[in-house]
């Protein structure tokens, strides 16, 4: 973790930079929309980095969640006439319900059953939003109005990608904001020392039923708040948002760079959305060599990115080994150890 | 509604649900190891088995062991990458790495097989047996019988050979059966390539009832949690009951209610389980492990 001096000085630079970089490349229409869909998958992806990262479990129902953003600003807007504001706080309050649920639910499960059944809440929504005519069946919802976050006679509204690129790129700040202080946030210890060592936690007076369910209400507005900027994006929604694309982006944006860094969901969704919108190699090959990354990663780099960067680093500082808090998520018993 | 018609269909479907899973029951109980492209791998299997005998026209009985060697050799290629997280039940990354296969497979079979749906038939679907109003296929009554020979084989084999035994000592303690002599890494090889070569017979099997896709079996993964944790994890006879319970309750419900929505209701049955049994879950976990 660099000095945090420098890292005030840091990261409104890289800010900076990156709200540029798509007038930097070239500024068509085509970067735009690459840069919208980057800022609002990453988005996506930090509602499920601390899940993943912070509290080392695999939730397979967030893709529910960026759907139910998605359905309820469809809805709401479609149906009920609310605008950007409105739709917001609307997202907000039904991904928080569908935590709740979902978290009461598999309060008590771990690992592979808490994985098991939020997977299995995946696959009913697929199956519930492409049959029930409320959520517009198999046809989906069209004709979502442009955003309008206009206030007081300030007229906010976005028409296209490129004006929507700065909604975008707040709603990525903001969320970065809050990921860091949750970080750096009680409940954020709490649910590390959950993950690391469950026993130790409870004996220093930590819930973790309750520490799990108050992370997973934390995380399930961010990944919604990206649903509700998707659909504007998209102007209609279908059960495609629920797609294993999604899980499988968002998932490759939490292990790619490597655990518990800041910007690493950010800095992967952008390298996999630059490979498909710029370098495709169609479709299939496209999920191939997604699919590819995300197991190669884990199987031979399970530190991500930085752990090839690391080694770097360290022969910079001139050879002091350090050790940093564990980026990966270290096995809850000891290693069996490889036979040789 | 003919009632005796949809437990007909329920007891082939229940099969059908059994014969699926019986790869992963295995895989859980013995190497504590979850398979969330097992879906895919079905797909593969029932892709392998189609290819086999609608374009290189090999025959039925030769294309599904043709398919388990392509769905083993696929495990096997899953377990080597997996290998090191497997030693130390890193299952957060197994359980993710699992579904990017999953994906790969499913890239990799619409670029080879293309996205259209095709239909598996086989000498043995063709044919129909009746009884005045019921009726059912060839292929129902193999998937039957396969499901109850493959499960009375595999429990044999776990409780009555050597191989058995390795295995179990394996899912009893790692650590210890390697300290005995047990090539822990050979069984966990073993037990993936079984999950690969188990799922493609299943899908060689059942899939000649429905058409295939290249996008299914996420329907297939969610029968199998349900059928795995309803028969108590890792248990194998525990499993075949579990999986004819499931398909007369899908049947019925289907027939009853509403056919769209049979997954979602398998899925409240799975909540409805853990909910009311989670002790008996977590029991079944350590008696498994």
């Amino acid at each position: 973790m660099p000095h945090p001096k420098l890292r005030h000085i840091a990261l409104p630079l890289v800010g900076v930079a990156v709200f540029a970089a798509p007038a930097v490349f070239g500024g068509s229409g085509a970067v735009y929309s690459a840069a919208v869909l980057i800022a609002i998958f990453a988005v996506m992806a930090y509602g499920l980095d601390v899940i993943v990262s912070d509290l080392g479990e695999v939730s397979l129902a967030h893709t529910v969640f960026f759907a139910a953003g998605s359905y309820t600003t469809a809805l709401l807007s479609t149906r009920a006439g609310f605008d950007g504001w409105g739709t917001l706080a609307g997202t907000v309050l039904v991904a928080l319900g569908l935590a709740l649920l979902i978290g009461l639910v598999t309060l008590r499960l771990r690992e592979f059953v808490f994985s098991l059944v939020t997977y299995a809440v995946g696959v009913v929504a697929v199956t519930l939003a492409s049959n029930w005519q409320f959520l517009g069946g198999s046809d989906g919802l069209r004709g979502i109005p442009q955003l309008d976050l206009s206030i007081a006679g300030l007229a906010l509204t976005a028409r296209n990608d490129q004006e929507l690129w700065p909604y975008a790129f707040a709603l990525l700040v903001i969320t970065v904001y809050l990921v860091d202080r949750f970080r750096h946030s009680r409940l954020g210890a709490a649910a590390i020392m959950t993950h690391l060592n469950p026993r130790l936690a409870t004996v220093g007076g930590i819930d973790p039923a309750r520490v799990r369910l108050q992370v997973f209400l934390f995380s399930a507005p961010i990944s919604a708040a990206a649903g509700w900027l998707y659909a504007y994006q998209r102007a209609y929604v279908s059960a495609d948002v629920l797609e294993a694309y999604f899980l499988i982006l968002m998932l490759t944006a939490v292990v790619l760079v490597g655990r518990r860094q800041l910007l690493g969901p950010l800095f992967a969704t952008a390298l996999v959305l630059t490979q498909e919108k710029f370098f495709s190699l169609g479709g299939y090959v496209d999920k191939i060599i997604l699919g590819s990354v995300l197991v190669l990663i884990l199987g031979f780099f399970p530190q991500g990115l930085m752990g090839l960067v690391r080694p770097l680093q360290r022969l910079l500082r001139g050879g002091a080994p350090r050790h940093p808090i564990p980026a990966g998520t270290p096995a809850p018993s000891p290693p069996v150890g490889e036979p040789k | 509604m003919n009632l005796t018609q949809q437990v007909i269909n329920g007891l082939v479907l229940g099969h059908a649900y059994a014969l699926v899973a019986i790869g992963w029951t295995l895989l859980l109980g013995v190497a504590r190891l979850v398979n969330f492209g097992h879906g895919q791998m079905y797909m593969l299997g029932a892709f392998v088995t189609w290819w086999a005998v609608a374009k290189a026209g090999v025959p039925y009985l030769l294309a599904v062991p043709f398919a388990m060697l392509v769905g083993a050799a696929f495990g096997l290629v899953m377990q080597r990458v997996m290998l090191k997280a497997t030693f130390e039940q890193n299952l957060v990354s197994i359980m993710i790495m699992t579904l990017g296969f999953g994906y790969v497979l499913h890239g990799g079979a619409a670029l080879i097989f293309g996205s259209t749906g095709q239909i598996l038939e086989t000498s043995l679907s063709r044919h129909e047996f009746n009884f005045g109003d019921l009726w059912f296929t060839g292929q129902d009554l193999a998937i039957v019988v396969a499901a109850i020979v493959v499960f009375i084989c595999l429990k044999w084999v776990l409780d009555g050979t050597r191989i058995g035994r390795l295995v179990r000592m394996v899912a009893e303690d790692p650590k210890l059966a390697q300290l005995a002599g047990v090539n822990v890494r050979r069984v966990y090889y073993g037990v993936f390539a079984f999950e690969g070569a188990a799922v493609a017979f299943a899908a060689g099997m059942v899939a000649p009832r429905t058409p295939i896709l290249t996008s299914m079996g996420f329907e297939e993964v969610i029968m199998t949690f349900v059928v795995v944790v309803f028969g108590g994890i890792g248990s194998v006879k525990g499993s075949y009951f579990a999986g004819v319970a499931l398909g007369l309750f899908t049947a019925l419900f289907g027939a009853l209610v509403s056919p769209a929505y049979t997954t979602a209701a398998a899925f409240l049955v799975l909540i409805a389980l853990l909910v009311l049994r989670p002790g008996g879950l977590s029991a079944g976990v350590a008696g498994a492990h």
